[in-house]
């Protein structure tokens, strides 16, 4: 089983490209130190103070508007999120993943174990792109839609709150999230200034997009530069990437990759702008693949799977994962997402369905209710300037804007933390910011 | 190695009935809710190792840039010298199925067992564990010799009197505070070194990812740790008990947990990273090898 320790090894290497780079970034040329925040995240010694102990439970629950589940999809049954309770009355802060990313992913821990700390009982939920989630809990198995799936976690989160023992006390409930959860963080809160059955007090947006269209495509602008078109691209930059990696452990006389190896064998194989600009969108690609086949299997649009013979979990996915891999988002949103809701929401356009993926959708409430917080970064790769605009002028002044820190390359420092918790509880107006 | 081998083959063997039975009884069972309690997590003492950890590798900052530069140990790999991206896996039906039952496996007994072996005192854990790495010194010792590596094969076996004497019995890793840090390594390893190429992809029952080079280096490795164990530890009815008390020690130690991105590609992945890994590491011991210092020294940073 020392085998399987070293595949954990380099699983946290891809994580450590991966988790980090974590989401939907880019404007085609960022510049380096955005690019390396966004690979590297916060170093450890600036994160924020941590509590010794957190306790944690794994929740599964399934849910009765779940879709059909398909064969291939078997171990997504239910949806999984976890919740760290305090043994008191407390607030309940319900944290939601970015793009594609499970419910306890690192970052998700670091804002876990930041909220515990500060008292609150911690909640964290998987993004609506990510497959078990698609699986186990959308209405629709075509991810993509900003208020369709929020609507989708906003029940989710109400039927686990409804199930959660007796000795938990919720005294107040706030929402956040990064990255696309941070949107849906916000939106969560609009849907339920309607529905009341959660009561979300405030919310706040770490790193959201402005435009989940916008943003998406910047990224397949990014894959084109960094990696190329087609699978040429793809094998040119895994062989680049395989020599680096192979003369490193020859070099060093690493004869096996083990943990402590990895930050150097990454620094080995990480080296220009392009490099790290070819990890994120590797890393958000990877991400897509994964949406792009449930939401084909789901619609039934044929595009890699063959609807009349749903796959079977014995078969091969190699020629399935190499079609997927040079699919940019722009073909799922042509080919499975627009059918899908031109088909299931009347009166809808291509156009209109762009307008929707954007904050726009609760403009309102961001402008005029003082319970809607953003944090972001000057250099975020996910926004233009534009959109920093609009932030900052639809949430009128309710905003942290760091100058460094990429895309969530300083989630978790000690800044980003207490403005963090200021927000949640209120304070911030107060500091006179 | 005679019939004791094969006993001790069942009792492993007893896990996968256990668990087959409790699957089939219950683990599958359609519950709508469930809730249960995992170890706690320790953030602070967490990020306090991610620093050290951090500043070590900055201490080592400018190494890594450089040795990346500098010559390599023979030729360094050039593109053409990369292996294609598809993997050669010709029983890829059986394997998936096996990937599966593993996945099913780990999720009803091995992860479970782990969690509340986690919840020991860490003194506790620590010392099971150095007690069976320990053991498995000998298999390393056995294989060195037929490596034909002397040096790394002289210090595993200090290694092993200096911690089976001074560190009671293996419970405490007194030679790594002697500064003579573990290597280990195994009959894989061996054939590697003597040129064997891992050849097809194979998922071994609850062990999981292995080629089968390494599959049939597992199990020679198994025996041989049977075959020569010093205090006859796992044949008696404490063998019922040792074997998967080690098995859950391992298990317990390796943050993988199966199908937790929810992709459908799961097997595809880890499929890729653990041949490119295997890979890699084989290319490293053969220029390593070639370059006449595999008989001088043990490699860096073990």
């Amino acid at each position: 089983m020392r085998i399987i320790g070293s595949l954990a090894a380099l699983l946290t290497l891809t994580h450590l490209l991966a988790a980090h780079a974590g989401a939907e970034p880019a404007t085609g040329l960022a510049d380096s130190a955005a690019l390396r925040a966004t690979v590297y995240g916060t170093p450890p010694q600036d994160i924020a103070p941590l509590p010794a102990v957190v306790p944690l439970d794994e929740i599964d629950i399934a849910l009765p508007w779940a879709r059909p589940l398909p064969a291939v999809l078997w171990f997504d049954r239910r949806l999984r999120v976890w919740f760290s309770a305090q043994s008191k009355p407390a607030p309940l802060a319900i944290v939601i993943s970015g793009t594609g990313d499970d419910g306890n992913t690192a970052k998700l821990a670091l804002l876990r174990a930041t909220l515990y700390g500060a008292g609150y009982h911690v909640l964290t939920l998987p993004s609506p792109t990510n497959p078990g989630f698609i699986a186990a809990a959308s209405s629709t198995g075509v991810a993509g839609d900003l208020m369709q799936d929020s609507h989708d976690l906003y029940a989710a989160a109400h039927e686990i709150i409804a199930h959660l023992p007796a000795r938990v006390r919720i005294t107040d409930v706030d929402v956040l999230g990064y990255s696309l959860g941070g949107a849906q963080a916000a939106v969560l809160k609009s849907i339920d200034s309607v529905e009341h059955r959660l009561r979300i007090h405030r919310a706040v947006m770490i790193n959201p997009p402005v435009s989940l269209f916008a943003a998406m495509n910047r990224l397949d602008e990014l894959f084109a530069i960094s990696v190329g078109p087609g699978e040429e691209g793809i094998d040119l930059l895994y062989r680049r990437l395989y020599v680096r990696l192979g003369n490193f452990y020859r070099a060093n006389d690493q004869v096996r990759i083990e943990d402590t190896n990895l930050l150097a064998a990454a620094g080995a194989v990480l080296r220009t702008d392009a490099d790290f600009s070819a990890a994120i969108a590797l890393t958000f690609r990877i991400e897509l693949t994964n949406m792009f086949y449930a939401g084909d299997l789901y619609a039934g649009t044929g595009v890699v799977t063959d609807p009349r013979r749903p796959p079977r979990p014995g078969d091969s996915t190699d020629e399935v994962v190499r079609r997927l891999l040079v699919k940019p988002f722009s073909e799922y949103f042509d080919q499975v997402f627009v059918p899908y809701y031109l088909a299931h929401r009347s009166g809808s356009t291509r156009t209109s369905l762009i307008a929707e993926s954007r904050l726009d959708i609760i403009a309102d409430a961001l402008r005029t209710n003082p319970d809607y917080y953003a944090q972001t970064n000057a250099d975020d790769l996910i926004l233009d300037r534009a959109e920093l605009d609009w932030l900052r002028s639809t949430l009128n002044g309710r905003i942290a804007v760091y100058d460094h820190g990429g895309h969530l390359g300083n989630l978790g420092d000690r800044q980003q933390i207490a403005d963090m918790l200021d927000m949640l509880a209120g304070r911030w107006a107060e500091a006179g910011r | 190695m005679g019939r004791g081998w094969q006993v001790r083959v069942i009792r492993l063997a007893a896990l996968p009935t256990v668990a087959s039975a409790s699957l089939l009884t219950g683990g599958c069972a359609s519950h709508d809710f469930s809730i249960r309690s995992l170890p706690a997590e320790t953030p602070a003492a967490y990020n306090a190792a991610a620093i050290k950890e951090f500043q070590a590798m900055q201490a080592l900052g400018a190494r890594p840039a450089s040795a990346a530069t500098q010559a390599t140990v023979g030729p360094p790999l050039t593109p053409a010298d990369v292996p294609s991206m598809q993997t050669y896996d010709p029983w890829e039906r059986m394997n998936r199925f096996t990937y599966r039952f593993n996945a099913r496996f780990d999720e009803a007994i091995l992860r479970p067992a782990a969690d509340q072996y986690r919840r020991l005192p860490n003194p506790v854990r620590t010392g099971i564990h150095n007690f069976f790495s320990n053991l498995s010194e000998i298999v390393s010792v056995v294989n060195y010799c037929a490596q034909l590596r002397p040096a790394p094969g002289v210090r595993g076996l200090g290694r092993f009197v200096i911690n089976s004497t001074l560190g009671i019995g293996g419970l405490l890793d007194v030679a790594t505070q002697l500064h003579i840090p573990g290597a280990p390594t195994g009959f894989g390893a061996t054939l590697a070194r003597w040129g064997m190429h891992p050849g097809p992809y194979f998922v071994m029952p609850i062990l999981g990812p292995s080629t089968l080079r390494d599959g049939f280096g597992f199990l020679a490795d198994f025996g041989t740790d049977y075959a020569i164990n010093p205090v006859n530890l796992y044949r008696g009815t404490a063998g019922w008990v040792l074997t998967p008390l080690d098995g859950v020690d391992v298990r317990a130690n390796i943050s993988f947990r199966y199908y937790s991105t929810g992709s459908p590609f799961e097997y595809d992945t880890v499929r890729f990273l653990y041949v490119r890994r295997a890979l890699i590491e084989d290319d490293a011991l053969r220029m390593w090898h070639r370059s006449g210092k595999g008989a001088a020294q043990t490699p860096a940073g073990q």
